[in-house]
């Protein structure tokens, strides 16, 4: 047992330290981006991508499709599917306990973008 | 240990795990994002049945098969547990890996993420922290102890981080059992709600560096029976200051009105403050565990005893006549350390069947491999083993190469912190 927790321990450092390497020496392929031209995009549009393949969502004024995402999200999918075709902001800001999501989450938001929401009428 | 016993620790140990990883199975995800959450729910089934079995309750030690083995399981299941929980993280990083290194350490790293990766990474360190310590048997008990716990906050900070993840089902419930478990463990275990309280009657010296306290039941008293082993936690008497502490002692003797004698050796700092207690001093005891020499079958037997591993088997001989012809080989380093030496040798005039052997082994290991029969003499025997690690690990060996197979060798280690 101590010497697997010995070896474990060990393995897991060194992993832990290409990682790091790896992000400061080896170059990032380029990300596909879900689309190329910028839209602009209705409510009603927006509501009509509301399934688990087909997921747009609305934060902070702009449009994003989702659904290649969807299954890497570290939540469970129920948390997140019902935000399927709907202005997300609000969710988006307050995920836990009123936290936003992480800078991290809003660089990786931003290779989804598809669009920008037109605002409702009043 | 009989076949049911056997089995139920080993299914709880496979099935909380396997439980958890088929209940969260996740579908259509990369290889390595499957197997990053796989092994997280698995680890996390295991530190489940780790707090499980760090319950001290007769009735559960009963079922599980004795609290050392439980002791052992429980060390056994948490290093699993660990270890799957290292891979956790390394194998969603992995995930980004092939077209975006960065992204990959960003996962991993808690200075791109938020508080839900800090509080993982807080809940690794802890865990990696606290079983480095149980490794190294010289830390002080008390300082031990205290590390220890953090283990316990290890397993909740661990089970946060996957609520804040926005997991609450199934971790909300599975939050609340280790909640639960942790608890039965402070208030029945570590502050003694499921302890009885005794008065120490008397104590008696009888070697160098041991004494044996007789304790008498102030209120109900625990079932015992002499060779089990209890815990006790010694508190104040007239000028005495126990340490509070429960730590195990075998049962010498057990009296028609349930007051009850333990051998106690000074091997750390409490054990040695035990050697002046003085009668009245407040206890609680909690037990009785063990079957090491219960329902041992009829034939001739050889009974060993390292220094205090002697006390067990003196407690069967105070208790019964015994019926069936028994060698006590008892090995104790000097002549001051021979406890209970005079009375030994009485019963054994007493009793035919009897035959005792006292040797005085020095600062070395006795050569056990002449002193003791050869396979031809082993052949029919069962054998009780008590003492030292070392020595109970020397006689398993010997015996093995001396064909005796496993289920006729016996020990009982109270090595378990």
């Amino acid at each position: 047992m101590r010497r697997l927790y010995l070896l474990a321990t060990a393995l897991f450092w060194l992993l832990v330290a290409g990682f790091w390497l790896a992000s400061l020496w080896l170059p990032t392929a380029g990300v596909p981006v879900a689309a190329v031209a910028e839209q602009r995009i209705s409510q009603t549009e927006l509501a009509q991508h509301a399934e688990s393949g087909d997921c747009w969502m609305a934060i902070r004024g702009s449009v994003y499709d989702v659904s290649a995402y969807l299954p890497d999200h570290p939540s469970r999918p129920e948390m997140v599917l019902p935000w399927c075709g709907k202005e997300a902001t609000e969710v988006y800001n307050t995920k836990t306990k009123g936290r936003p999501h992480s800078h991290n989450a809003d660089e990786l938001l931003v290779k989804y973008r598809i669009g920008t929401l037109i605002p409702a009428k009043q | 240990m009989s076949l049911l016993r056997t089995l139920s620790l080993l299914l709880i140990i496979l099935a909380a795990p396997a439980g958890l990883m088929v209940w969260a199975f996740p579908q259509g995800l990369s290889l390595a994002r499957t197997l990053g959450i796989a092994v997280g729910w698995m680890g996390c089934g295991l530190l489940l049945a780790s707090l499980l079995l760090m319950l001290r309750e007769t009735w559960l030690a009963r079922w599980l098969g004795g609290l050392e083995r439980m002791y052992r399981w429980h060390h056994r299941a948490g290093v699993a547990a660990y270890v799957l929980l290292l891979f956790h993280p390394l194998f969603l990083a992995a995930d980004a890996l092939p077209n975006a290194p960065l992204s990959a350490w960003q996962v991993l790293s808690p200075f791109s993420q938020g508080l839900p990766v800090w509080l993982g990474w807080l809940s690794m360190l802890l865990l990696m922290a606290g079983l480095a310590t149980t490794f190294q048997a010289r830390i002080p008990y008390r300082l031990w102890r205290w590390l220890h716990v953090g283990l316990g906050l290890a397993v909740l900070l661990g089970l946060v981080h996957l609520v804040l993840l926005g997991i609450e089902e199934p971790v909300l419930p599975i939050l609340g059992l280790a909640l639960m478990l942790l608890g039965w463990r402070v208030v029945r275990g570590d502050l003694g709600l499921a302890a009885r309280p005794y008065v120490v009657q008397s104590a008696e010296q009888v070697a160098q560096d041991m004494v044996e306290i007789s304790l008498t039941p102030l209120a109900g008293a625990v079932a015992l029976r002499p060779g089990q082993f209890v815990l006790v936690a010694f508190f104040a008497g007239p000028t005495f200051r126990g340490c509070g502490e429960f730590h195990p002692f075998t049962v010498s003797w057990v009296g028609a009105s349930h007051q009850f004698r333990i051998g106690v050796k000074a091997l750390g700092d409490c054990t040695r403050h035990l050697q002046s207690i003085e009668a009245g001093v407040k206890a609680r005891v909690h037990g009785g565990f063990g079957d090491f020499l219960a329902d041992r079958p009829t034939g001739p037997q050889l009974w060993i005893a390292g220094g205090i591993g002697i006390t067990p088997f003196l407690g069967v001989l105070r208790e019964e006549a015994i019926q069936h012809p028994v060698t006590l080989f008892y090995f104790y380093r000097a002549e001051s350390d021979a406890a209970f030496l005079q009375e030994l040798r009485n019963l054994a005039d007493g009793h035919g069947q009897l035959s005792l052997r006292a040797l005085v082994t020095g600062n070395a290991a006795p050569d056990l491999a002449s002193l003791l029969p050869d396979a031809q003499g082993l052949a029919g025997q069962e054998c009780y083993l008590c003492g030292p690690p070392p020595m109970i690990a020397t006689l398993k060996k010997l015996f093995h190469e001396r064909g005796l197979a496993p289920r006729h060798v016996h020990f009982e280690d109270f090595g378990f912190r």
